[in-house]
């Protein structure tokens, strides 16, 4: 009897079984992952990965600005003659000195930004976010930066920028650490609405605003209104600007009223943060803490920092 | 190694380029705050001209990619990347891929597909993080709105990843039909 040498018919077993291992598969990585077993194996992938999403990301912002750059050059050689006569060497150190120009306008800011929080030890990094890689997915808003635990970043600390508060470290591996930004739905911080005193809670929202809710009934809050961290809960220190009131939404038929916040920093363009490394972060407390007792102020919760340190290193 | 397999054996490589791009690139390519799903776009395209059975393996690496470089919990995307890819493969042999709306429904389809799993999971477990039996492993917690997630992230994304299919489309059609492997 000849053997049958045709194509073996689709079977859909065949995929069930496939599908079925891999689902398997898939939900074993993310087991042995949330039980924090493949901290050590996302950490080496890391290693890897980093310097390959560091030249991408810079690739991909040199293509960006080099188009920008056209863009803006076709406009002016329209306007003025002259600029024909640039040439392309000029060209390419005027952009890679602009990047310069940039990023050291970006840590002056941060530099002041030290300057008057003395009680902020603070430690300059590059957002990898930025330079290797941001959330990959739509649904999430986290961004990677390349300190790691190697150079003691913690799960927990406040990362700031000279704009206001960015988030918290959320995952630290051993050269790159991702932060769970302000945005995120899944994040919380504690608020105050500078004028009107009022307490809230400030969340992510899908539609990338930020929401400030719990703001209690009665007091009056205006448009236009600056929000700052409240310090309650002990998550963030107290007074980093998140952003300003854009809408009031009051219904008399809710126990709280919302603000909508549009955040001081632009996260789409964020290059250089800071990390709070010696801010204790307490990661029991619950996002909206009781209304008594009041917490101490960040100054005095940063006992151990008496003097001020402050290094940025880019 | 016939020229036609090429792709195929190349789509491992092809899926992990396009994560890296999908969490470099694609930050430049944010319309009204969503960007491309790049590794989608590619699974659901591989999965129309060489079928879900390997379609699905992709979508399982794919998903591993997009989760490396992500905040959510590894192994999410690749459930829902297979998902979609177990539905877009009808479009293989069933439908024909040279009708324009096949691959754009695909696309469309598999981004609420793969959109609907991944909030449902992280809704999963979320809720199993709140339960007695799972306090002792401190699960990370990921809140998202259902509706406010679809209606402004998944309905949007679907939209662009179509968009963009729509041009791919014509070079779509230039590959020749491969049978299912």
């Amino acid at each position: 009897m000849l053997r049958n040498t045709d194509r073996r018919p689709r079977t859909p077993g065949d995929i069930r079984i496939r599908l079925i291992i891999l689902t398997l598969a898939a939900l074993l990585l993310m087991a042995l992952q949330l039980t924090g077993q493949l901290q050590s194996l996302r950490s080496a992938i890391s290693f890897v990965t980093a310097p390959a999403q560091l030249g991408t990301t810079g690739a991909a912002r040199s293509v960006t600005d080099a188009i920008q750059f056209l863009l803006e050059l076709g406009t002016l050689r329209r306007r003025v003659n002259e600029l024909e006569e640039i040439n392309a060497s000029l060209l390419a150190e005027n952009f890679s000195l602009r990047e310069v120009e940039r990023e050291n306008e970006q840590m002056r800011d941060l530099f002041q930004f030290s300057q008057t929080r003395p009680g902020l030890e603070l430690r300059g990094a590059q957002i990898i976010a930025r330079v290797i890689g941001q959330e990959s997915t739509n649904f999430l808003d986290y961004i990677e930066v390349d300190l790691g635990a190697i150079h003691n970043i913690a799960v927990g600390m406040p990362v700031v920028t000279e704009q206001g508060l960015v988030g918290r470290i959320s995952e630290v591996n051993n050269i790159t650490s991702k932060v769970l930004l302000i945005t995120d739905p899944s994040s919380a911080v504690n608020a105050i609405l500078q004028s009107s005193r009022l307490n809230g809670v400030i969340r992510g929202d899908p539609s990338g605003n930020l929401i400030m809710d719990f703001i209690p009934q009665g007091p009056v809050f205006s448009v236009g209104e600056v929000v700052l961290t409240s310090g309650m809960g002990v998550r963030f220190p107290r007074g980093i600007p998140i952003g300003q009131v854009i809408e009031r939404r009051q219904r008399d038929i809710d126990i709280f009223q919302q603000a909508v916040v549009r955040p001081s920093i632009d996260f789409s363009s964020l290059e250089l943060v800071a990390i709070v490394t010696n801010f204790d972060p307490q990661e029991d407390v619950p996002a909206l803490a009781e209304p008594t007792p009041m917490p101490a102020p960040i100054t005095s919760t940063l006992t151990n920092t008496i003097t001020s340190t402050v290094t940025i290193t880019p | 190694m016939s020229q036609n397999r090429l792709p195929l054996y190349a789509m491992p490589l092809i899926i992990f380029v396009a994560a890296l791009l999908q969490s470099t690139v694609a930050a430049r390519m944010v319309i009204r705050g969503v960007k491309p799903d790049i590794v989608l776009i590619i699974v659901v395209i591989g999965t129309l001209i060489y079928g879900s059975k390997v379609g699905i393996v992709w979508a399982f690496l794919g998903g591993v990619g997009v989760d490396l470089f992500s905040g959510g919990p590894l192994g999410i995307s690749s459930l829902g990347l297979m998902l979609a890819t177990v539905v877009v493969g009808f479009g293989h042999r069933v439908l024909s891929r040279y009708h324009l709306l096949v691959p754009l429904g695909a696309s469309a389809i598999g981004t609420l597909i793969y959109g609907l799993v991944y909030i449902g999971l992280l809704a999963l477990l979320y809720e199993a993080a709140q339960t007695p039996l799972f306090q002792w492993i401190a699960l990370p917690t990921y809140q998202l709105p259902f509706w406010a997630t679809l209606q402004d992230v998944v309905l949007p994304a679907a939209i662009y990843n179509t968009t963009i299919v729509l041009f791919v489309t014509p070079l779509l059609n230039r590959v020749p039909e491969v049978q299912e492997v």
